[in-house]
């Protein structure tokens, strides 16, 4: 009996030496931007659905979608076509816009709430850190303007 | 330095300068190439469908109603008398015969007797169709597999005068009578190397200009105060954007550029409001309205090439009667355009060249409908459709000069590429980037 005790401690002593295979159960990410997924570009139909209901706050009728649509279509250059139209929607009082105050009580909300609406995402920290010294440094600047400049940016032509 | 070797080098140094590569604004290294005729080139694709018999041939409804009536019809651009009888082309008179009442003359002098008419062209392949038509008159190139819906397969003439030329976006035009048949498409290829940035601007303006509840009145902003934060934010959003790829297929108007362009938009507005368009006097069809917007273009942008596209013509499938007004209204309306070019655009009057050929021909054989004349009417497929003609004017032009006969063809549809790139002094570009269609020449070199 006494031969057994430095056999089991030998076994005991290499069973402890033993590497353990550690799985950590973590995905390979690929890190990208949060706009980098956007790239169907819009029809001009859904463009302009799209901006309608983003301003108005509410879908845009059948009838005005091709009339705006026919627009789009006889000016060449895309990018005025849509300035035009969304310069034009901007004169209309029915347009839901945020005011100078309400975008000044809590800047990095609007911004937040401006991404959402028009990006359908999250600014990223530095997009935020923009748009704050931004709004800071132009003391003139309403939330139209930045509204125009969402909704005439390449990311809202795509989806 | 003896005088003979003085002079010999003297003169291999002067020719080394002028023959030597230069470089473009837009920085590309080229060749010089042939010498400018026209600072402006005007290309009206005339009208929608022409046949060569009541046009060129001024048979009036001879060759197509059985009825022994010659005459022309079209006498700003050409010569010749006007039908003695059964006038059904004009415009009515209260309690006058339905169109009875032709339009006055506009043009002292005919184009034909101005310029230099082809009298008979050929629509040589494809089928005469009108976008395949329209794309062989902006391209030089026939596309057998070109569909509608689908931008011409090879570049067109805006993409060759931006890329050889070195000119500006809205130094190109194209003003089209619609945005139905794939007319908006016209204004550049996809072909690699060309392409979108290097296309012309496009405007509908009978769409454009009749969207006054959507667009009239656009705000104009202020260019320092909300303008440039407007600019910077929109430069900020679209750089991490354009980074994967992302971007509005632009025809690489400038911000300036684009901003002329709304300023063109308002201000044709206003005009139209106070009715200060110059419109032909009779503006009864879709294509002299068209025509008073393209000089409207033509005032404000100087565009060194202006495509305009008129169709009202292709009423002939139907009514051979309309047609018969429309090709009238078409004359009536390129008169004018001609009119106001060398009249009331100073910049341009004296340096423009202007181009008219229809994109096809019309049957030989009439279909079976008649209209309230019992005058039938003309489709477009058989060989008859091949036939067009094309004039040019302007300087550098030769006069009263007719080309080709009905039994001796000269020239082809592909022939106005060329024809507009000698004209602005970069033919041999063209000619050498061997992507217009092989036979295609300058009509220069056809006379």
């Amino acid at each position: 009996m006494k031969n057994i005790w430095p056999v089991f401690l030998a076994v005991l002593t290499l069973a402890g030496c033993k590497d353990k295979d550690y799985i950590y159960q973590v995905n390979e990410v690929n890190i990208l931007p949060n706009n980098a997924d956007k790239d169907k570009e819009k029809t001009n139909e859904q463009y302009i659905n799209i901006v309608y209901a983003n301003l108005y706050q509410k879908a845009l009728s059948p009838d005005k979608l091709v009339d705006l649509s026919n627009v789009i279509q006889s000016i060449g250059d895309k990018q005025v076509a849509y300035e035009i139209i969304i310069s034009k929607m901007m004169n209309d009082p029915l347009v839901k816009l945020p005011t100078v105050q309400e975008m000044n009580a809590d800047p990095g909300k609007f911004i937040t709430n401006t991404y959402k609406r028009f990006f359908v995402r999250e600014p990223t920290q530095a997009e935020k850190t923009f748009f704050l010294n931004f709004i800071k440094s132009h003391p003139n600047l309403t939330p139209e303007h930045i509204y125009f400049a969402f909704a005439t940016s390449s990311e809202y032509y795509y989806y | 330095m003896k005088r003979r070797t003085f002079i010999k080098k003297a003169l291999l140094a002067t020719g080394g300068v002028i023959t030597a590569p230069y470089i473009i604004p837009s920085g590309r290294l080229f060749a010089t190439t042939n010498a400018p005729m026209a600072e402006h080139v005007v290309f009206v694709l005339f009208a929608g469908g022409v046949r060569q018999q009541e046009s060129v041939l001024k048979r009036y409804l001879a060759d197509s109603q059985k009825i022994d009536i010659e005459g022309n019809i079209m006498y700003n651009l050409l010569e010749g008398d006007a039908p003695p009888l059964k006038i059904a082309y004009g415009t009515t008179l209260p309690g006058g015969q339905k169109g009875g009442q032709p339009i006055s003359k506009i043009l002292s002098s005919s184009l034909q007797k101005q310029g230099t008419l082809f009298q008979e062209l050929r629509y040589s392949k494809g089928g005469t169709g009108h976008y395949g038509g329209l794309s062989a008159g902006v391209s030089g190139h026939y596309g057998l597999t070109q569909g509608l819906r689908q931008r011409p397969l090879h570049p067109t003439i805006f993409e060759y005068a931006r890329r050889f030329g070195g000119f500006k976006a809205t130094d190109t035009w194209f003003v089209g009578n619609g945005i139905s048949g794939s007319v908006p498409l016209l204004n550049h290829s996809n072909y690699d190397g060309f392409g979108s940035k290097y296309g012309g601007n496009f405007i509908a303006p009978n769409i454009t200009f009749g969207a006054e509840k959507y667009i009239k009145g656009f705000k104009i902003y202020h260019p320092d105060d909300e303008l440039d934060p407007i600019h910077k934010m929109q430069a900020f959003l679209n750089q991490s954007f354009q980074l994967q790829g992302g971007e509005l297929v632009s025809l690489g108007n400038t911000e300036e550029e684009r901003e002329k362009i709304k300023d063109f938009i308002r201000k044709t507005f206003d005009k139209l409001e106070k009715q200060q368009i110059a419109f032909p006097p009779v503006t009864d069809n879709g294509d002299n309205v068209t025509i008073g917007f393209a000089t409207e273009v033509l005032k404000y942008f100087k565009p060194k090439i202006t495509v305009v596209n008129i169709g009202a013509v292709d009423v002939c499938h139907g009514n051979f009667t309309s047609y018969l007004e429309a090709l009238h209204r078409a004359d009536h309306g390129v008169g004018h355009l001609w009119n106001v070019i060398q009249n009331q655009i100073p910049e341009m009057s004296g340096k423009t060249a202007l181009i008219i050929m229809p994109e096809h021909g019309r049957n030989i054989a009439h279909n079976p409908i008649t209209d309230e004349n019992d005058w039938f009417a003309y489709d477009h497929s058989d060989s008859n459709s091949r036939r067009i003609f094309a004039q040019m004017v302007g300087p550098g032009i030769p006069s009263d000069l007719l080309v080709g006969s009905e039994s001796n063809p000269v020239g082809d549809a592909s022939d106005i590429v060329p024809t507009i790139a000698d004209l602005l002094g970069f033919k041999a570009d063209v000619m050498a980037s061997g992507l217009i269609d092989p036979t295609a020449r300058s009509l220069f070199d056809r006379i």
